[in-house]
């Protein structure tokens, strides 16, 4: 793509409809030949985001969103539910497929975490790419990413955590965590990461926009210069908005999703105590989420994470082989303990009786 | 059996080369449609498959179901005009199904087509189509099944 020029349209603090349209109108546009490759840079007003082929009742904590006002939306990206506010940057890349040199979305998915993580690095972060859709810093998590594609066309987009509120994140979203205790938040502390954290204080937004955008012009190749949105690109929007601002597209109410089942399985072997949080679905003998915790030692602390990143939608004919991958990628150890006790607790948790129901957030208990 | 760079493609099915999809045409003239061994390959393991409602007319090119693979949604292109008449619920239950049978029990839905002899120009089977499944894996950078 050497040579070729890049648009960088800035489209500011949204609601969550209005960028959802956005995403639908420049991937609608880029398609069309409408518009150049773009990067985008977005912000939202406080949303929960379902990915596109998820159940927002399954994912959400509906009532809470309702009475905090936050917007609750369909992504046209996969991936799963996340909560998003203006402490966080959104990034975005609607590009032609010609030129990426593959067709593979593996690897257009890692060149392009690649180039942002070294949009990161020249902050002064330490962030890599973690397979599959991750950009992580030390095993914790700072940006997830997601994409679509539609004939030649594609966008790819990522969340980055300037700052974060977790524990607004966990009354959010039903992740398969412990129930909402110091704890529980204490644990999801140690799987997020964000700029603030990192760098001791808020860094400018602008500074950021600036050294994600080197980064990609110098991964692609490119010259990058700001551009306003076009004229077909704002039709597009507005019809875009019409369908997508819809108790239609964020519930779906005419869709079947496959059953899946969310339970805790434990383990107890020489090194400890391990529970696994699983999100399942028997079906497809699919393992959709993992959630570890418990009384253990593993060394490096950041193969928790791993193992997490590493098992979400795997066959559960993988679990073996993928966990005993994550400890011989990290020459990893834990005391008194292996990657098949891991394995073991995931295989209880889907052997195990359905869990009682959790209670909601505003019943959990906050004592520890 | 076909094969380009090792990747299966049935020499008795019609294809549509662009949209990476193929149709293997029923008794009472109905297509079943599916995705490639060369589609899977660039997907990956696909955990979400929705398809479009029975009923729905769709045009050709354009989507008759979604798929999702490491976090990216991507359509399954209709290869012809027609009307969506099944749906394969096990795929929709079971979506790597699609991974490990993609030509037989991982067809994603039925179509009848509004106007089979008309479009059925638009699609390869055969010798010509692995040739243009050669020359498009050349284009895209793909190194094999």
């Amino acid at each position: 793509m050497s040579g070729d020029a890049w648009r960088v349209v800035d489209t500011g603090l949204r609601p969550a409809a209005e960028n959802m349209a956005l995403d639908r109108a420049l991937l609608e546009a880029r398609q069309a030949g409408e518009s150049p490759n773009t990067l985008r840079f977005l912000q939202f007003e406080p949303a929960a985001l379902v990915g596109y082929h998820q159940d927002v009742a399954r994912e959400l904590h509906l009532e809470y969103c309702a009475a905090q006002g936050i917007a609750v939306q369909r992504r046209i990206t996969g991936g799963g539910a996340i909560y998003f506010d203006p402490a966080q940057l959104g990034w975005e890349l609607f590009l032609d497929r010609h030129g990426l040199g593959t067709a593979d979305m593996a690897a257009i998915a890692a060149r392009i975490c690649n180039a942002a993580a070294a949009g990161l690095q020249a902050l002064g972060v330490a962030a890599r790419f973690r397979p599959r859709n991750d950009i992580e810093v030390d095993g914790r998590k700072i940006s997830g990413t997601g994409g679509v594609f539609d004939g030649e066309a594609l966008m790819y987009q990522g969340t980055l955590l300037i700052d974060f509120d977790v524990e607004k994140m966990l009354r959010v979203l039903r992740i398969p965590a412990e129930k909402l205790t110091r704890r529980a938040i204490a644990s999801a502390r140690e799987r997020v990461v964000n700029l603030r954290e990192l760098l001791g204080s808020l860094p400018p937004l602008d500074d950021v926009k600036a050294a994600l955008t080197r980064a990609f012009a110098e991964a692609f190749g490119v010259d990058m210069a700001p551009a306003q949105l076009n004229d077909n690109e704002q039709r597009r929007y507005r019809g875009a908005l019409a369908e997508l601002d819809t108790r239609e597209w964020v519930y779906q109410p005419e869709r079947v999703y496959p059953p899946q089942t969310t339970r805790q399985g434990m383990h107890r072997c020489d090194g400890g105590l391990i529970y696994a949080n699983v999100v399942f679905e028997p079906a497809a003998r699919l393992l959709r989420q993992v959630w570890f915790h418990g009384d253990f030692f593993v060394s490096p602390r950041r193969l928790v994470a791993d193992m997490e990143a590493a098992l979400r939608n795997t066959p559960l004919a993988d679990l073996r082989a993928t966990l005993a991958g994550c400890f011989a990628a990290r020459a990893a150890h834990g005391i008194g303990l292996g990657a098949d006790d891991f394995a073991t607790a995931v295989e209880n948790a889907v052997a195990a009786a359905p869990a009682p129901a959790a209670p909601s957030c505003g019943e959990a208990s906050h004592a520890d | 059996m076909g094969t380009v760079k090792g990747c299966e493609l049935p020499e008795d099915l019609y294809y549509h080369i662009d949209g990476n999809v193929w149709a293997r045409r029923r008794e009472d003239g109905s297509l079943d449609v599916g995705m490639t061994a060369y589609a899977c390959s660039l997907a990956g393991q696909i955990v979400s498959f929705t398809p479009r409602k029975i009923g729905k007319t769709v045009r050709q090119d354009k989507s008759c179901g979604t798929v999702e693979s490491g976090k990216w949604v991507g359509p399954v292109k209709a290869p012809v005009n027609g009307e969506i008449v099944a749906v394969n619920d096990a795929v929709v239950a079971d979506p790597g199904l699609i991974n490990r049978d993609p030509y037989g029990a991982g067809w994603v839905v039925r179509l009848q087509p509004s106007n089979w002899e008309e479009d059925r120009a638009s699609l390869l089977t055969g010798a010509a189509a692995l040739d243009a499944f050669a020359a498009r894996m050349d284009a895209d950078g793909f190194g094999g099944c």
